[in-house]
């Protein structure tokens, strides 16, 4: 048995180095990335518009990272969420185009907000439920409403997309925040404010409530967490309802921009939001990662796919350029590790 | 002739602590022989050896008169020279036929691509004949029953050439008719040549099929002595348990309270008899036991981390839900695993984090005081002495004994009124045990009360007020620490006294 004498050993440079890198290194990358594709489309890359066009595209895919952040850190993974983009949204396409046409604009808006979070949130709920009471993996349960969810959207809609949104409603997507205070016609879009003030809130609840510390300790040993009283499937199935809530969010911002609800709307999602997540830093067994390291890692992907985008790269090479990264960054992930525990 | 097996003087130390001191073992062939000792006694430690799981420090081994090259023994050399061991957690494919078990090595293939299914029914079913298990070889392995599985493993055993057979606790999991088929198809192998070493905890097993019989204690061989008629189980009892009557009580000046916890007929997933006892305030009362005796799946059923079938737990007086641990802990309860690392500890949080588990369980404020939980872990640090280099340490980097600290400060942050103890001093070193026992003292101290379970009888015997026996799943006695020595509490373990306690009163 290793005693009590040996604490603290000197931790050598690649130590060091490999807790920098864990703590800050998807920043370096992003920060790096960014000022190679700058180099590369001499500039472009850099300039005010394309910045907020990132940034703005980054918003949809980063909002539902944040709630699979929390899923991921259970040691868990939602695999629908494309589908609960797909199906919140057409629902609002609906509320709008079909069902409340001709009623006041802003009370549409303000239904079509709450029912877009609910129905995603019931989702979400209806995900966290039959996994954990019902034992299944929540591979498997997601696998089945990804299926189940793109079929409900195609019925709503009737396979045909809903187009024709409000204008109070496109908004959300299109506002532009600041344009008059701000200089070279530069501004602040409402889709950047909803992601980065849901960061902010999502950073603050896994930090300071009890419930998100509650998602570490479940992610770090399920087993001591249950022992120590924490009430484990209800923090897992508050988690997915989250998680199917920003879905709802995010299809509001994609809705809006795309000015109808799609049948094929969110279709593969579930890759971008993974990728973000695990490029962040937010280790696949759980209790490890956070927040933060998502919105780095949602960036990350953005300015990659719109760096290549100015490069005029082909559409096949970026799915294998992100493909690589994702490889990469879990490599990474594993060599920290090994050297952790050396 | 040679002996079949004849292992000499072995050494074996872990970490610095001597495991094994010169111990001597040998096996005829056509000899059942028992190997014998309390947990920790080395048995284990002495079998992974021959098996070829451990090496030695020094020693000699030989196999049919012939020096088994230790410097590159290993499970697979270990086989070839026909040394099979049977564990208690079976080595099968449950997903596979009986035939595919027992063929595992080739699939009956014959050197070529494709399975030979008809040579590999034909070829299972003579080594089952052989040994008279009247099994289809096409059943599928989880289809078996346990004994029929076990009787399966000594049949690949003898079929791979298997001379020496080592059945470590064989009976444990089996029913009595079974144990009489087990010991039936043990004579035919008996007769056939095959040697075998039998461990086990129930000695009126080991009268009945062994023709010899050593003792471990402490790693050292104690004694090997004919199994006839002449064979005293008290002098067995005695060999295992030790002669030495007295260990030091630990000093404490203790004023034992009323009633403070009752267990009301606590019946456990997987055995028979509901256990019932009482705890008074200020009092450490003791369980203990052999391995395997049920106490470690009372303490869960107890605490609400498997389900009890029935019963009822209270303290002060009023009832705990004990369905699930939540529950158990607003009752007042708090538990200690025994497997401080995989059930008691979230390795890679913080200490901190780790110690406000509980308070975090509890919180009803939707906000988590970072501050509060600072000052909690930070006062904790300090009383209990638990070396760290912060309290943003990962507690994956801290020795044993400081891991239990930190899982204490869990329990003593959730104000827990009832403490279960399972094991707490296991793989500790001497320095951090005496914290852990002051810790315990000091909870009781305040008017609480402990459950200490723990295998150790010096643990027992020197920390607790009040002691109970347990075996298989029973409560066998209850006895008076000052009264009592390690070979009575040793005699109710192995089940050769039984003062069946059904409520263990104050």
């Amino acid at each position: 048995m290793p005693s009590d004498a040996v604490e603290v050993e000197e931790a050598g440079f690649l130590q060091k180095f490999m807790w920098f890198w864990n703590k800050a290194g998807v920043f370096v990358v992003l920060v790096a990335v960014w000022v190679i594709l700058a180099v590369l489309s001499r500039g472009m890359a850099l300039g005010g518009a394309n910045v907020i066009n990132v940034i703005r595209q980054v918003s949809i895919i980063g909002v539902i990272a944040v709630g699979m952040t929390g899923v991921i850190l259970l040691g868990l993974i939602d695999l629908s969420v494309g589908s609960i983009v797909a199906f919140t949204g057409i629902i609002i396409a609906a509320i709008q185009v079909w069902w409340m046409k001709g009623q006041n604009e802003y009370l549409t808006l303000l239904i079509c907000i709450v029912v877009a979070i609910a129905a995603g949130a019931a989702v979400g709920f209806f995900n966290g439920f039959v996994s954990t009471k019902g034992r299944i993996h929540p591979f498997i349960v997601t696998l089945g409403s990804l299926t189940i969810f793109r079929g409900a959207t195609m019925f709503v809609g009737g396979g045909r997309p809903i187009t024709g949104m409000s204008q109070a409603f496109r908004y959300i997507g299109a506002g532009e925040l600041f344009k008059d205070y701000l200089p070279w016609g530069l501004f602040i879009p409402v889709p950047m404010v909803v992601f980065l003030v849901i960061v902010a809130i999502a950073a603050f609840v896994l930090r300071k409530t009890a419930f998100g510390r509650s998602i570490y300790a479940i992610g770090g040993n399920q087993e001591a967490a249950y022992l120590s009283g924490i009430m484990v499937d209800r923090v897992k199935i508050a988690t997915f309802t989250i998680l199917g809530g920003l879905c709802g969010v995010s299809s509001l911002i994609l809705t809006s921009r795309l000015n109808s609800g799609e049948v094929v709307a969110g279709q593969g999602y579930e890759l971008d939001v993974i990728a973000s997540v695990i490029i962040g830093g937010t280790s696949m067994n759980g209790g490890e990662g956070g927040v933060i390291g998502t919105l780095a890692g949602a960036l990350l992907i953005g300015v990659i796919q719109n760096g290549l985008n100015l490069l005029m790269v082909q559409p096949y090479w970026q799915l294998v350029v992100k493909g690589a990264i994702i490889i990469l960054a879990v490599l990474m992930d594993r060599l920290q590790r090994s050297f952790q525990t050396l | 002739m040679a002996k079949l097996l004849e292992m000499t003087a072995i050494d074996k130390s872990f970490f610095g602590v001597r495991i094994l001191r010169k111990v001597d073992f040998d096996l005829e062939s056509g000899e059942v022989h028992a190997l014998l000792g309390a947990n920790g006694a080395g048995k284990s430690t002495l079998i992974k050896i021959l098996s070829g799981a451990y090496t030695l420090d020094a020693g000699r081994i030989l196999v049919g008169g012939e020096t088994v090259d230790m410097s590159r023994h290993s499970p697979e050399s270990a086989l070839a020279l026909g040394v099979a061991t049977i564990y208690q957690n079976f080595h099968l494919i449950p997903h596979l036929t009986v035939a595919e078990n027992i063929c595992l090595s080739d699939f009956s293939t014959g050197g070529k691509r494709w399975v030979n299914w008809g040579a590999m029914r034909k070829k299972a079913g003579k080594a089952l004949a052989a040994i008279g298990l009247d099994i289809d070889p096409g059943k599928k392995v989880r289809d078996l029953r346990v004994s029929q599985q076990q009787m399966l493993e000594i049949a690949i055993a003898l079929n791979a050439n298997a001379r020496i057979i080592i059945m470590d606790e064989p009976t444990a999991a089996i029913s009595q008719r079974e144990t009489e088929n087990l010991f039936d198809l043990i004579r035919g192998i008996r007769a056939r040549g095959v040697g075998i070493i039998y461990i086990s905890h129930r000695l009126e097993e080991i009268r009945r099929i062994a023709d010899r019989v050593t003792v471990l204690r402490d790693g050292m061989n104690v004694g090997t002595l004919a199994v006839d008629d002449n064979l005293s189980l008290g002098a067995v009892v005695e060999m295992i348990a030790g002669r030495e009557v007295k260990t030091g009580r630990r000093a404490r000046t203790t004023t034992l309270g009323d009633e403070f916890g009752r267990v009301e007929e606590l019946r456990v997933p997987g055995y028979g008899d509901p256990v019932a006892l009482s705890v008074r305030a200020g009092e450490i009362l003791g369980i203990t036991g052999l391995v395997g005796a049920g106490k470690s799946e009372f303490a869960r059923a107890l605490f609400g981390a498997d389900r009890a079938l029935s019963g009822g737990v209270y303290v002060e007086g009023r009832r705990v839900d004990v369905s699930t641990p939540s529950s158990a802990i607003a009752g007042g309860l708090g538990y200690l695993p025994e497997d401080r690392d995989a059930s008691g500890l979230c390795m890679g949080l913080s200490l901190k984090d780790n110690i406000s588990l509980t308070a975090l369980a509890k919180s009803r404020s939707p906000t988590f005081s970072v501050r509060r939980d600072a000052q909690l872990s930070g006062r904790f640090r300090k009383d209990l002495a638990i070396k760290s280099v912060n309290a943003n340490q990962q507690v994956r980097y801290l020795s044993g004994g400081n891991k239990q600290k930190v899982i204490f400060a869990k329990w003593l942050a959730a104000e827990c009124r009832l403490l279960v103890l399972d094991e707490p001093t296991i793989g500790i070193d001497v320095g951090a045990r005496e914290d852990i026992y002051r810790l315990i003292e000091d909870f009781v101290g305040r008017g609480r009360a402990v459950l200490l379970i723990s295998s150790d009888f010096d643990e027992v015997l020197a920390l607790t007020d009040r002691l109970l026996v347990m075996s298989r799943g029973r409560i066998t006695a209850e006895l008076d620490p000052d009264k009592t020595d390690k070979p009575e509490i040793m005699s109710y373990c192995l089940g050769v006294n039984d003062r069946s306690v059904r409520h263990a009163a104050v």
